[in-house]
């Protein structure tokens, strides 16, 4: 049975546990404003030091093909105390490419990165200026060069022997056609260039050694830096179940982790997010990685020993299956909390920072839609603060499906919305719903100024 | 018809002929908007609504900036104590104008003056870049000029009469202010190795880039991290200052409780203000010498020693340099960061690297009347 099905089958089974979240605003209506306009009426309340823009975000929106629309970066506003709220105030269309763009990272100096699904985009930087009226624009985007690697997952910036180097997981890796050829691309972090790619096949390798095979979540610190095989982004059949570690002292593998028990789908667990906890996150923890499966649905703790530089056995945290969630994505957080997207039945999960690596819950759930996703952290012009929800999975349509929206399975994960809450209570305070407002999918949310946690990795 | 009549329709005449008449001369010129991309890690800029960087007003402020018409004895222009090449400083201790008294302050670097500041000057005395703009001329020491001879001899001037038509309408006190400050907005420094190092064009060298990490560390001796402090208070250090209220005025030990100077109190008459004086820009620091508001440093290393030990304490000064050590606290009244010499080497190192030539040699931003000269 392909994964596909057998993800179509744990959402509709899992489907049915989801309550129906509640509206407390309404969906964004379908005004087009110009982004001068809104700024406008937002220069004339200036004085009260307010950042305008800090509740502004950046979206990818994917074109759905039936639909007649293109991919694009853009703006919005995601105030629900605004008028403009849902606004795209600025729209770059972006070139036509095999595959949309899938994550927005700032790098440690500001740099704006995108990876991509596909082949001829996998990685690529957008520069973003300010023009004479102070709005923000992009002025270029450019594909980098990736020595042949495919389908871009996650950035990962870490210092490594004093220099700061970025990592990016290639869940295609060097050839798309092979069952394990995935690879982290290690960059020079300054001028893009590949310093080196990392790849461990296991059909290569001997019996027993460390292999890498669909890498996807990054995670660091120190010297150890930890990535996950989740699943072949071409060939369905083939999934992943473990993480690998790597010395970055050699940008060797030196070790692979089974991280999977029950399988609640017959599937390998297929690691998919991954957060090395550390000090710098946690005062004092003691740490450890952080996995979550995208199918075994459930969130594991692998414990780490700094000084003898091991791994324990890995840990169930959290079991999605008997919990009444699924596919476990992302990790996020604040200076309190971190929080957990589940894509089903669209939840986002918090717990007590300072309790990590144990998940202690804080809260009651954030209730978003199917297929929460990423998110960010702002506030509003009177204060207010907020977390804005991305609820959908991938946008992967294809016009000669004739299918307006995606493929079959992912429908009930791509809810093509950002619901915005009130962070303290869950509250929700409004939805925009990109597929309604401007026929497109929403792949990706990044804060303008970045997402206000920097945990992610 | 009647001589009511009549009166009525040359009433009606006159008020049309008066009110075209107004209209032409109260007509809004015909601007062009200056058109530039900035950084985007600068932040967002503002520019005052009722005065938009047009071409025009930019011309012409230039041309004021760099006339010595400004100034009563006809010698000092803006450009007398703020010099292109030294990013718009002079070099002095603290300025000297048309009466020859030193001022009480040391020139302040003038660079990406849109981003941020709500409050200008060292002790945050005017609210706004034309406000600023003003205040030089009419200061007894510096221009000493009477703004309604002024406005009389830029009248007299045919050169004047055109530019300040083209960009305002009229020559007012409010029209020279926003011309000037419009100019200096178009001061955008973004081409120092530190901005070529953001945008990944080039790399710092390996003392520049421990320095860079330096100036945004903290110290903390509880995980080992050594820093600079610098980025507590110079946290806007590539643009001009803070967009919030009173954000970037700190007391930085320079004296003690006796010696205290007004400071940002002169403005608010707040006693916690005492003391309180701007954390300037950084952009160009390494050509901007002597440092601190009273000039009384003449070199980075001088600067560097003053946090390095030399900090004087008093009711207001920051409590972030209070706390800031980078060994553990062992008697509280002496603050120090105490750095080693090849971290001061290192921080001045990355200092540098915030030179930005093309800013200093910008013929945009230079004397019209050389650039006339050479023209001829």
């Amino acid at each position: 049975m392909s994964n596909t099905l057998l993800i179509a089958l744990a959402i509709v089974i899992l489907s049915g546990c989801s309550e129906p979240s509640k509206t407390t605003n309404i969906a964004a209506t379908d005004i087009t404003e110009t982004r001068s306009k809104a700024l406008i009426e937002k220069d004339n309340s200036e004085n009260s030091g307010v950042n305008i823009e800090e509740t502004q975000a950046m979206v990818l929106l994917s074109g759905l093909p039936t639909l007649g629309t293109t991919d694009s970066i853009a703006i919005i506003e995601l105030d629900p105390e605004s008028d403009n709220f849902g606004d795209i105030l600025y729209d770059y269309p972006l070139p036509k490419l095999d595959a949309p763009m899938h994550h927005l990272y700032y790098s440690p100096t500001g740099r704006l990165y995108a990876t991509g699904l596909g082949s001829q985009c996998s990685l690529a930087e957008i520069e973003l200026v300010r023009n004479a009226k102070a709005e923000p624009i992009i002025n270029n985007f450019e594909c980098l060069n990736t020595n042949g690697q495919n389908v871009g997952e996650d950035i990962m910036w870490h210092n490594v022997n004093g220099e700061l180097t970025m990592f990016v997981t290639f869940m295609g890796g060097s050839d798309l056609s092979q069952v394990d050829t995935g690879t982290i691309g290690v960059f020079n972090a300054q001028n893009n260039q590949v310093i080196k790619i990392i790849e461990a096949r296991e059909s290569q390798v001997e019996p027993g050694q460390p292999y890498i095979k669909f890498p996807h979540g990054i995670s660091a610190y120190k010297d150890r830096m930890v990535v996950t095989s989740s699943t072949h982004p071409t060939i369905p059949t083939e999934v992943g179940n473990t993480i690998t570690i790597i010395d970055l002292n050699t940008l060797e593998p030196i070790e692979t982790i089974v991280i999977e028990d029950a399988k609640p789908v017959g599937f390998p667990s297929s690691p998919v997010e991954v957060l090395f906890v550390r000090p710098s996150i946690v005062e004092n923890v003691k740490p450890a990685i952080l996995v979550n499966t995208l199918f075994g649905f459930e969130t594991w703790k692998v414990p780490y020993n700094e000084q003898t530089k091991t791994f324990s056995a890995p840990e169930k945290l959290y079991d999605g299956a008997t919990s009444g969630t699924a596919v476990p994505l992302e990790f996020y957080g604040n200076n309190d909390e971190l929080f957990i997207s589940h894509g089903v039945p669209g939840i986002v999960k918090r717990y007590d920072l300072k309790q990590l690596p144990n998940l202690v819950s804080s809260g009651e759930d954030i209730k978003a839609e199917s297929g929460a996703h990423h998110m960010i952290f702002y506030k509003t012009a009177s204060g207010r603060k907020l977390i804005a929800i991305q609820n959908n999975l991938l946008n992967l349509g294809d016009a000669k499906d004739d299918d307006p929206t995606d493929i079959d399975f992912l429908v009930k994960l791509n809810h093509h919305s950002v619901t915005v809450h009130d962070l303290e209570t869950g509250e929700r305070l409004g939805e925009i719903n990109f597929k309604e407002k401007y026929k497109k999918g929403i792949d990706n949310i990044e804060a303008l100024f970045g997402s206000g946690f920097t945990h992610h990795h | 018809m009647k001589v009511s009549t009549i009166v009525v329709t040359i009433a009606v005449i006159f008020i049309a002929l008066a009110a075209t008449i107004y209209s032409l001369q109260n007509r809004a010129p015909n601007t062009h908007p200056i058109e530039f991309t900035a950084p985007f890690v600068f932040g967002r800029f503002n520019v005052p609504v009722d005065n938009p960087l047009t071409q025009e007003s930019v011309l012409l402020g230039r041309r004021l900036f760099y006339d010595p018409i400004l100034s009563s004895n006809n010698q000092v222009s803006c450009a007398t104590c703020h010099k292109q090449a030294l990013a718009f400083t002079d070099g002095l201790k603290t300025s000297i104008g048309v009466s020859g008294i030193p001022l009480k302050f040391n020139a302040m670097s003038l660079a990406n003056l849109m981003w941020g500041p709500r409050h200008f000057f060292w002790d945050g005395r005017v609210s706004s870049l034309e406000a600023q703009a003003i205040e030089p001329i009419k200061h007894v020491n510096e221009m000493a000029r009477d703004l309604e001879q002024l406005i009389i001899d830029l009248n007299n001037d045919e050169l004047y009469k055109k530019l300040f038509k083209k960009a305002y309408g009229e020559i007012s006190e409010k029209s020279i202010a926003k011309a000037l400050a419009n100019f200096q907005r178009t001061l955008i420094s973004a081409n120092s190795r530190y901005d070529q190092y953001l945008r990944g064009e080039i790399s710092l060298s390996p003392l520049e880039n421990q320095g860079r990490k330096l100036f945004m560390a903290h110290p903390d001796t509880k995980v080992v991290l050594r820093g600079g402090n610098c980025i507590d208070c110079h946290s806007q250090f590539l643009t001009s200052g803070f967009g919030s209220k009173f954000d970037g005025f700190s007391n930085n030990g320079l004296d003690n409780d006796q010696t205290l100077q007004e400071g940002l109190f002169i403005l608010t008459q707040n006693e916690a203000h005492r003391g309180l004086f701007k954390a300037p820009t950084l952009r160009n620091i390494a050509v901007t010498a002597p440092y601190m508001h009273d000039g009384r440093f003449t070199t980075l290393e001088e600067v560097l020693a003053h946090y390095n030990g030399g900090i004087k304490r008093s009711k207001t000064l920051s409590p972030l340099i209070i706390e800031a050590d980078n060994i553990a606290k062992t008697q509280l009244d002496h603050i120090s960061l105490n750095l080693n010499d090849n971290e001061i080497t290192a921080i001045i190192a990355f200092l540098h690297t915030l030179t930005d030539d093309e800013f200093l040699t910008n013929s945009a931003f230079s004397n019209p009347f050389m650039a006339d000269t050479s023209d001829d």
